[in-house]
């Protein structure tokens, strides 16, 4: 009798949770109907699933990763914007101005757009905002150039600057250009949980480690956008149950690492479509070698570790083939990409030759590498580990998590590590980190984390900041690549291009954005996981 | 006895969190790099390190802490700002409702199969759910969830492969959105009391009284349940007890692998970024929680087994 009562209960709650309505947050408002072939339809919800929560929403007191631009920036615009070709194009800025000398920019604001909250746009804003980002500890570094903000009518702002740097709009396409309300830098508590923006949603709920929903902003200054009437997104952070709810049917898209998922996706191509950044965005995985410390600091002993690494077999084995071997912190597709130089190509023999020679002189070659205790990071690792042992050296690996790491990094208490990095979209967005003048002794903090001193390389990232010709920049920057293959503080394995947005093909628009001067705007940026706008996404069955 | 058990409990408390507190900052990893990222100057970052008395003494620090302790102040989290209590506040629902679904699933399977089994000791039935026990013990709870969501989410699609839903919206979508992770993280729990019930039972099926009551006629089936089953509960109303450490831990993996905004996961994402005062609170929360559940446990004995009263 009671195994039966047990047995009925069971029964029961199943049967309550099957008849159910739809899930709350997963319910959106009647879309419009289907649409005519490709042309967009207003309406939909769209589940979004992201890898991890943001720290806040507040540009200015809120470090942003690639999960914060995508949340945030549904609702936050920035004063400039990226085109497809990899060209800075003004956004809530209507045009930014250098003069002769490159070291001052007048920014136009847009006229007639307004916060959600009914706030204007104008000049005072973005000078306050200007001044808050300039202020902030978060970009010290990346803003000592700018010496002063000024306003010089109710929609002019004038940004004088110590030095000439002519990618300085760049900047502004990121955290530090997105513009909010003065009520947000007045109560930047707020503003961090509650973000107000010009963008084309606003904001509706958030549930930390859970979801961020948005809505339609039915006064977005860009007439005709959103497509969407809401927009929530969901905090899954195991890859492979995120994945698995894609499957499911539980999100209509979401951000990816794994080969595997664009594999696997990659071959659905009737539900899935998979988008990969391509270009400057492109991040580079890499050694990264600490060249203040022995026996690194040795050019000898930093070429033979190039010369000794396989980066095919590295690629095959740890990206299934998927990805393209670098040489250089820019992708071969894109135009800042110049070869020449004098990388070591794949050579155990000379790699020997150059490690007995150093032994000759200092006695065996060993050192330490630092690496996260992430099973694929380790794989490629003890891969390098085994390459490096056939041609003399010994390489001991010590886990840290990330956060060590990264302190480790910073002060230069290090040998060697595993390392993702540059997907700025211009390469001065790589200055401080490659720069003389930003490389620090073991022990101090130094944002050139390599530690490399050379002048030619930090002449040629000067010429690249400060001159506008186009030529003169490209061969500046061609400079930086040969330097950095003849000097190898970094041994390059691949581009990472196995970042990626997948989505059920009922969901269009990813990487396909307009901009307000009507060019086509970058795809996919940011790194780990790329991100996009969601202005003009649209869902073909709302 | 309550008096002595508060006492106890504060005990526990000072020794935990000082313990914690300690090693959260023997971890290697400066604070200050999470929260101001890559680009922040040094001088950036001594003026952080200053603002949140960092390069304080450690036992200032942690007296200071304690002292807000004492007065339901936990701080704010370094890296979102956000208050801690209230960090927590908003997290704990989550796990609580996980953990008590996890129990509730545990004990509903657990019960039925330490019976069944006791009641054919050494029959196949018998040695067929041990081998069941056996599984579920020895299978990670991470591989289980995958499995779950592979059969239920992906291949069924009857029930959601992650996400949440708080009971205040909708409680359909509540329990939809908890019987899976409510499963995985339970099953490991049901072998572990089933075989604590089974060896109970076989025990008390042996005693005088219970053959006292064959002979005058009872049916085996309420000899079991009336008579023979709450004298052999108090091994697995200590394992419950016990066990919450148990399921804390795993409650952390569950809730990272189904996506469930609990206090496990705001944990474990507070010690990666190294978010000291966050993690503190946890601990407390878990501390005391951990201590009112056993003293409950004992209040449960009395009522279980009224002997107990007299020991």
């Amino acid at each position: 009798m009671r195994r039966s009562m047990i047995l009925i209960a069971s029964v029961l709650s199943l049967a309550l949770v099957a008849c159910s309505g739809p899930r709350p947050t997963a319910e959106g408002p009647p879309g419009a109907g289907a649409s005519p072939a490709g042309s967009p339809v207003q309406g939909g919800r769209l589940v979004y699933a992201l890898s991890a929560d943001a720290n806040g929403f507040n540009p200015v007191t809120d470090q942003f990763a690639s999960q914060s631009y995508s949340m945030t920036g549904t609702i936050i615009e920035a004063l400039v914007s990226i085109d497809a070709q990899g060209n800075w194009k003004p956004m809530l800025a209507e045009s930014l101005t250098p003069n002769t000398d490159a070291n001052e920019w007048t920014i136009k604001v847009r006229s007639g757009i307004t916060f959600s909250n009914g706030e204007p746009l104008n000049a005072e804003v973005v000078k306050a905002n200007l001044d808050a980002q300039k202020a902030s500890p978060l970009n010290t570094a990346v803003f000592a150039p700018v010496k002063s903000i000024e306003v010089t009518d109710p929609m002019t702002v004038k940004v004088a600057l110590n030095n000439p740097w002519v990618a300085f709009p760049y900047y502004l396409a990121a955290q530090i250009g997105m513009i909010v309300p003065k009520s947000s830098l007045a109560d930047p508590k707020a503003a961090s949980r509650t973000p107000v923006g010009t963008g084309a949603f606003v904001f509706k709920e958030y549930v930390p480690g859970s979801r961020f929903v948005a809505t339609r902003n039915p006064n977005y200054w860009r007439k005709g956008l959103p497509y969407l009437d809401e927009i929530e997104f969901r905090i899954l952070p195991d890859s492979q149950t995120r994945a698995q709810t894609l499957e499911a049917g539980g999100v209509d898209a979401m951000g990816t690492t794994r080969d595997e998922d664009i594999v696997k996706f990659g071959g659905l191509k009737d539900a899935y479509t998979v988008g990969r950044a391509t270009g400057m965005a492109v991040p580079e995985y890499m050694f990264m070698l600490n060249t203040a410390v022995a026996p690194l600091d040795d050019l000898r002993v930093r070429r033979a570790l190039a010369h000794g690494t396989d980066r095919r077999t590295v690629i095959s084995t740890l990206r299934g083939g998927l990805t393209k071997e670098a040489d250089s912190p820019w992708s071969k597709d894109s135009k800042w990409y110049a070869p020449g130089g004098n990388y070591p190509a794949y050579d155990p023999a000379r790699a020997t030759e150059l490690i007995k020679q150093v032994e000759a002189e200092k006695g065996p070659v060993t050192f330490e590498i630092i690496s996260p205790p992430d099973p694929n990071t380790m794989q490629g690792i003890e891969l390098a580990q085994d390459m490096w042992r056939k041609i003399g050296v010994e390489m001991t690996i010590k886990q840290v998590d990330q956060a060590d790491l990264i302190n480790r990094a910073v002060t230069g208490d290090y040998q060697a590590t595993v390392w993702v990095q540059f997907s700025s979209p211009d390469p001065d967005g790589e200055y401080i980190w490659m720069h003389q003048n930003y490389a620090q002794p073991v022990g101090a903090v130094s944002l050139n984390f390599t530690r490399l001193k050379d002048a030619e390389l930090s002449n040629a990232l000067d010429t690249g900041r400060s001159n506008p010709q186009e030529d003169v920049r490209k061969k500046a920057y061609a400079t930086v690549q040969q330097r950095l293959r003849e000097l190898v503080p970094y041994v390059f394995i691949d581009h990472l291009d196995t970042g990626a947005v997948i989505a059920k093909t009922k969901v269009k628009g990813i990487g396909q954005h307009v901009l307000p001067d009507g060019s086509k705007g970058m795809p996919l940026t940011g790194s780990p996981i790329p991100y996009h706008p969601f202005s003009q996404l649209w869902l073909d069955q709302p | 006895m309550i008096a002595l058990r508060l006492v106890r409990l504060l005990l526990v408390l000072l020794v935990v969190t000082f313990l914690s507190f300690l090693l959260l900052n023997l971890l290697p990893g400066d604070p200050t790099t999470q929260i101001l990222g890559l680009s922040a100057s040094e001088e950036a970052r001594e003026q952080l390190r200053r603002e949140l008395h960092l390069d304080d003494p450690l036992f200032s620090r942690y007296l200071s802490w304690l002292g807000g302790l004492a007065t339901g102040d936990l701080g704010s989290s370094y890296t979102t700002s956000v208050p801690v209590t209230e960090a927590l506040a908003e997290r704990l629902p989550v796990t609580l409702e996980l953990l008590i679904a996890a129990q509730v699933v545990a004990l509903g399977l657990a019960v039925p199969i330490g019976v069944a089994a006791a009641r054919r000791a050494g029959r196949p039935l018998d040695q067929a759910l041990t081998a069941l026990s056996f599984g579920l013990l020895s299978t990670p709870v991470f591989v289980l969830g995958v499995l779950l969501i592979l059969v239920f989410a992906v291949k069924l699609q009857v029930l959601p492969a992650t996400g949440w839903t708080p009971i205040s919206l909708d409680l359909g979508w509540n329990l939809t959105s908890v019987l899976l992770p409510a499963i995985t993280l339970g099953c490991a729990q049901t072998a572990v009391y089933a075989r604590l019930l089974r060896t109970d039972l076989i025990a008390t099926l042996q005693e005088d009284y219970i053959t006292l009551a064959r002979a005058r006629g009872l049916s085996p089936r309420r000899i079991l349940w009336r008579h023979a089953l709450r004298p052999s509960a108090i091994s697995l109303i200590t394992a419950i007890g016990l066990n919450l450490g148990a399921l804390i831990g795993g409650a952390v993996i569950i809730e990272t692998l189904f996506g469930l905004p609990g206090v496990g996961r705001l944990i474990v994402e507070s010690i990666f970024a190294r978010d000291y005062l966050t993690v503190q609170g946890g601990v407390v929360l878990i501390s005391v929680g951990y201590v009112l559940v056993n003293f409950a446990v004992d209040l449960v004995y009395v009522a279980v087994d009224p002997r107990i009263r007299r020991v």
